[in-house]
């Protein structure tokens, strides 16, 4: 069958499966684990066989269910829509998904009622999907709303910890505040264009602008799907559901929910920034995006500096992140948004790494308490390896793949700057530059505090993790630095087919309506400047200098004479010898340094601002509500004063 | 014709933002969890009201069988009723969910005063 | 082809790369401990003491202590080393240079973070809390020198970019042999000085030693080293004293270009020591170790202060 009806095939495919599950797995645990692989591995292959004909040749699918084709120019049927740019993220989708179905089949082991949970997941994974390959607005909307249910039920899987139905209950009231204001768009934009397929709304947006500027109903409506899919991508106000949402929450659902669920918000800015409103070059939208993605950064980042607690502190870090990736977005450049799409790929590669570590850490010690742990790396020293390379990964160290994102980034903001004129974008690669180092220290705050130091007595029994929880992680270590070094070819593959979609909305037009759809309404085709962009950093280059001075370095050391001494190792007792960790004198005692103990000076110098964000993440919800209702009057009473 | 359409829609209109604000009112002053989801349905109930009100242009309702058609006909659009019908379905079900968390937060935190439930702080 | 092979051998192993800049970061290390000797009214050890301590040092033995992970002990000064070792191919000496990509300044910042984090992964690997409280200082110290380095390196670039974007360190010596020094354009003054203040903190020479503080924590995160390792790691302190000052050479004072190629690079390196000593030693001989809290204080108001004040002036045309 052709690849047209790959995309609705591997979306139904997963909603039947979670029927399956919720039919044949009560009864054994098994029946429902393999439905689930067999799901997601099926997804994963149909998205991957998508690549050639839609990234490489540029083929956009349409696709109208029930065959309800458009009549006389008017789209009356759902239809579904798969360009590169939706097809970038089905790709990132399921194959997190997959690698999160693998890691859950031995990390649920204590846990009862397996089948629920894979249910969930299966209508998670299969909402996803469908978000991404919709062209209709309201589908959309369906779309985010069973995410959000499958989330919060998933947040509240393990019940038996009364926390995990807290963190539940605030993303549900927060998620759905966002949920009907995105709703609230939709009826808006119906209400001026009497139609729900983005294609046909686009062009109508684009005759509107051409001939005389926006409608104050499409202001309102862009402002109000702006604060919706913004609740839904976590942004500043609106983070704080991630943050306790992610602690409590099983792991392999923590790895898609930092990853997936977070960039479903993401896509829905870009879709409708870039494709449906197309007012990204109108410069009051970019500052707008480009300073929440800001303020989201720096205050992510150092709300995880103050955590005790190794799961929050990666939630923050998530948020910090998703900073990064809006500010980028909200440039409106061709080389922002490449830096942005490839940072939303390596942001999943490495997150999903980190959790699976983090779930590793706490499947096999019980705790995930920075203070407690310590010294794990010589009784998991495969975690070891993985977390190291994420956590350099996340810093953006050479070569793994966070640098050259992270690089695009500094990139795409300074030549914003330089291009436009305006200091403000040059602060923002000023900030964006220190919270990478404020990054690094938070990782290597985290490495210090649970894989060095000294191993506390009651951990002394700790193994490595079972070999399914680390086939996931080993997988994706070697694609974090795989995409590093050959983002290249990464670039080529699936990021600028992607960008390229997203610049050119008379191309999304016409596949869906027909051509010449488009230039009947005039939509813009906007000019994909061109990316000239990392072609200076050639990562093989630097690659080979380092590992040619390396043997040059191994072959000095090693054609020394080696009767002065091997490096030597013994299994001494600890307390005592020359193999004993040296205490100038004293007597030797267990003094492991607790993970909020470090960074002493950079939290004394500080402290006022530390201490007012710890008090304002009191946990109340109605704090909470408060935030998202005062930052959703912001943004309207902007979007109408500013955006024409 | 359009004027008695513009005043009834405009009454529709007003009390859909005035239920909307209300709801929004709600889940920020009230401390009492089943207070805070009565404003979240309040507020999906404003919006299916504003829904429904943006098909009507004084029409028939579009029930008809189809030898009943004729070209000219006039009735309301019906896809802001196909809409509502379902987001009041995914009202339900967000209320549904709620309560469930807020029996299960009762068994084990003893109250459902939202000041008090913060475990997860800071 | 061969010849072309050969020749970048030549340069990655001799000159400037591995054996040049060793020598030269080694040979500074001794000129400074003397001239700060002589400066404290003492004799000092020989200039050429650095050797002497080396080679004793590779020939004592190596004890990796039973706490301390294995391999992330013994790479870590390997790895600094040999991305120090990179960057310097990377740094135009006035008019001659090895590598030259179009945006090296970021790329070098990044490779500049990578001997901190070596230290710092060092110093948490041995197992020893005197090394994980020399480790967080040393992080502490990185985060509060990054941002006026940025801030100085940003307003450089602007002024040499002018309304394109340069981030290339052969553009802007380049751009210095046309246009005179950078460090003579009034608006780029605070940025020299912002960048000459970070020099001591990236190298970590008294008083900004706050990661190795013999007095305080131990010698901090190099507790367990001995042997080989340890050598390594003093290596990649010295290599950093030649480094640094060399990039605020070639950042500010670039402009220089006399004809010939040898002279050129000899000046350079009599530059480079100039800055050393102003930077370095002086500040060695007089002044005594910042606390941990008024470093970061120190570097994020004041040096960021000043680098700011200099963008913002680059900025608005001056």
């Amino acid at each position: 069958m052709s690849y047209i009806h790959f995309p609705v095939i591997a979306v139904m495919g997963q909603f039947l499966a979670a029927f399956l599950v919720a039919i044949f797995g009560s009864k054994s645990r098994k029946a429902s684990q393999a439905i689930t692989l067999i799901a997601s591995a099926c997804a994963f292959v149909l998205v991957c066989l998508l690549i050639k004909p839609v990234a490489l040749d540029g083929q956009i699918i349409s696709y109208w269910m029930g065959n309800w084709e458009p009549v006389s120019g008017y789209a009356i049927g759902i239809g579904y829509e798969m360009d590169a740019l939706g097809l970038f993220f089905a790709v990132l989708v399921s194959f997190i998904i997959l690698m999160s179905a693998i890691y859950s089949l031995r990390y649920l082991e204590h846990d009862e009622a397996v089948d629920r949970y894979y249910t969930l997941f299966l209508m998670l994974s299969g909402s996803l999907l469908g978000l991404v390959m919709t062209g209709d607005l309201f589908n959309m909307f369906i779309m985010i709303e069973i995410m959000t249910f499958s989330a919060v039920g998933l947040t509240a899987f393990r019940n038996y910890i009364p926390e995990a139905l807290e963190a539940a209950m605030k993303y549900l009231v927060i998620g759905s505040v966002g949920s009907s204001m995105t709703l609230a768009g939709v009826a808006l934009l119906y209400a001026q264009t009497h139609t729900l397929n983005m294609a046909q709304v686009a062009a109508k947006i684009g005759a509107m602008q051409a001939s005389g500027g926006l409608t104050p109903t499409v202001v309102f409506a862009f402002g109000l799907m702006f604060v919706g899919f913004g609740i839904k991508s976590f942004m500043f106000p609106f983070h704080t559901p991630v943050a306790d949402a992610h602690p409590v929450a099983p792991t392999s659902f923590s790895m898609v929910f930092s990853t997936m669920v977070i960039k479903a918000g993401v896509y829905g800015l870009i879709r409708i920034a870039y494709i449906v409103f197309q007012v990204m070059d109108k410069s009051s939208v970019q500052i707008l995006i480009t300073a929440f993605g800001c303020v989201t950064m720096f205050l992510g980042v150092t709300m995880a500096l103050a955590q005790h607690d190794f799961k929050r502190l990666l939630a923050f870090h998530s948020i910090s992140q998703i900073g990064y990736i809006i500010t980028a977005l909200g440039l409106g450049t061709a080389l922002g948004l490449t830096g942005s799409l490839f940072h939303v790929m390596n942001h999943t590669l490495f997150k999903a790494l980190l959790f699976m570590c983090a779930g590793a850490v706490l499947h096999m010690t019980g705790s995930k308490n920075l203070d407690e742990l310590g010294g794990l790396s010589k009784k998991m020293p495969h975690t070891t390896i993985c977390f190291l390379i994420a956590a350099f990964s996340i810093a953006g160290i050479p070569p793994f793949n966070g640098f050259a994102s992270k690089w695009m980034i500094y990139q795409a903001t300074y030549e914003k700057a330089v291009e436009s004129g305006n200091f403000f974008y040059a602060l923002v690669t000023v900030v964006a530059v220190v919270v990478s180092v404020l990054t690094l220290a938070s990782f290597i705050k985290v490495t210090m505090s649970v894989f060095f130091g000294q191993l506390p007595e009651k951990y002394k029994d700790a193994k490595e993790a079972p070999a399914s929880m680390l086939i996931p992680m080993w997988i994706t270590a070697i694609l974090c630095l795989g995409t590093g070094v050959l983002y290249q070819l990464v670039d080529r593959t699936l990021t600028a087919p992607a960008v390229a979609a997203s610049l050119t909305p008379a191309n999304y037009v016409d596949k869906m309506m027909g051509s010449g759809y488009a230039a009947s309404f005039s939509v813009k085709d906007a000019v994909a400047t061109a990316v000239q962009h990392m072609s200076y950093w050639n990562p093989v280059l630097w690659l080979t200098l380092l590992v040619i001075v390396m043997l040059g370095v191994f072959i000095v050391i090693l054609s020394g004479d080696n009767e002065r001494g091997p490096v030597l190792k013994t299994k001494e007792p600890v307390a005592d010898g020359k193999y004993a960790t040296f205490f100038s004198g004293e007597k030797y005692r267990h003094s492991h340094m607790g993970g909020s103990d470090l960074f002493w000076g950079f939290k004394h110098d500080m402290k006022p601002y530390f201490d007012f964000i710890e008090e304002k993440h009191s946990g109340v919800l109605t704090d909470y509500t408060l935030w998202t209702i005062v930052a959703m009057a912001v943004i309207v009473v902007y979007t109408f004063v500013f955006v024409k | 014709m359009d004027a008695t359409i513009h005043s009834v829609l405009s009454v529709n209109y007003v009390a859909a933002i005035f239920l909307i604000v209300l709801g929004l009112y709600t889940v920020v002053a009230k401390t009492n969890l089943i207070k805070i989801i009565l404003g979240l349905s309040i507020i999906d109930y404003g919006i299916n009201l504003f829904i429904v009100s943006t098909g009507f242009n004084g029409g028939t309702s579009p029930q008809f069988t189809l030898s009943e058609l004729f070209s000219g006909q006039y009735f309301v659009d019906p896809v802001p009723q196909a809409l509502t019908l379902t987001s009041i379905v995914i009202g339900a079900c967000v209320d549904a969910m709620a309560l469930a968390l807020v029996i299960a937060i009762y068994k084990r935190y003893k109250t459902v005063d939202a000041t008090e439930i913060r475990r997860l702080h800071g | 082809m061969v010849q072309n092979m050969l020749m970048n051998l030549l340069h990655i192993f001799i000159f400037p790369g591995l054996l040049f800049v060793t020598v030269i970061g080694v040979l500074m290390t001794g000129i400074d401990r003397k001239l700060v000797a002589r400066m404290q009214k003492r004799v000092g050890p020989p200039i050429v003491q650095g050797f002497y301590d080396f080679f004793k040092l590779m020939g004592k033995e190596s004890i990796v202590p039973e706490a301390a992970n294995k391999p992330a002990f013994l790479a870590a000064p390997i790895i600094g080393y040999v991305s120090l070792v990179v960057m310097v191919l990377f740094i135009p000496m006035f008019s001659f240079s090895v590598y030259s990509g179009t945006a090296d300044m970021i790329v070098l910042i990044y490779l500049l973070t990578i001997p901190g984090v070596a230290l710092i992964v060092g110093g948490t690997a041995s197992g020893n809390p005197y090394a994980g409280v020399g480790a967080s200082r040393e992080m502490v110290a990185m985060i509060g020198y990054e941002l006026p380095l940025i801030l100085s390196v940003l307003a450089v670039c602007r002024k040499v970019g002018g309304s394109a974007m340069t981030f290339s360190l052969n553009e802007i010596v380049n751009w210095q042999a046309a246009n005179g020094c950078a460090l003579f354009q009034w608006a780029l003054i605070p940025a020299a000085l912002a960048f000459l203040l970070v020099i001591p903190g990236e190298v970590g020479t008294q008083p900004f030693d706050v990661a190795e503080a013999e007095t305080e924590i131990l010698e901090g995160p190099l507790i367990e080293y001995s042997g080989a390792p340890l050598a390594m790691f003093k290596l990649n302190t010295a290599l950093k004293m030649f480094i640094m000052p060399a990039m605020f050479v070639a950042l500010f004072l670039g402009g220089v270009h006399t004809g010939n190629v040898v002279l050129d690079v000899v000046l350079f390196i009599l530059l480079t020591g100039l800055v050393s000593f102003i930077t370095m030693t002086v500040p060695h001989a007089i002044a005594a170790r910042f606390k941990v809290e008024r470093l970061f204080k120190f570097y994020w108001t004041l040096v960021a202060a000043l680098g700011l004040v200099s963008l913002v002036l680059v900025w608005f045309g001056l």
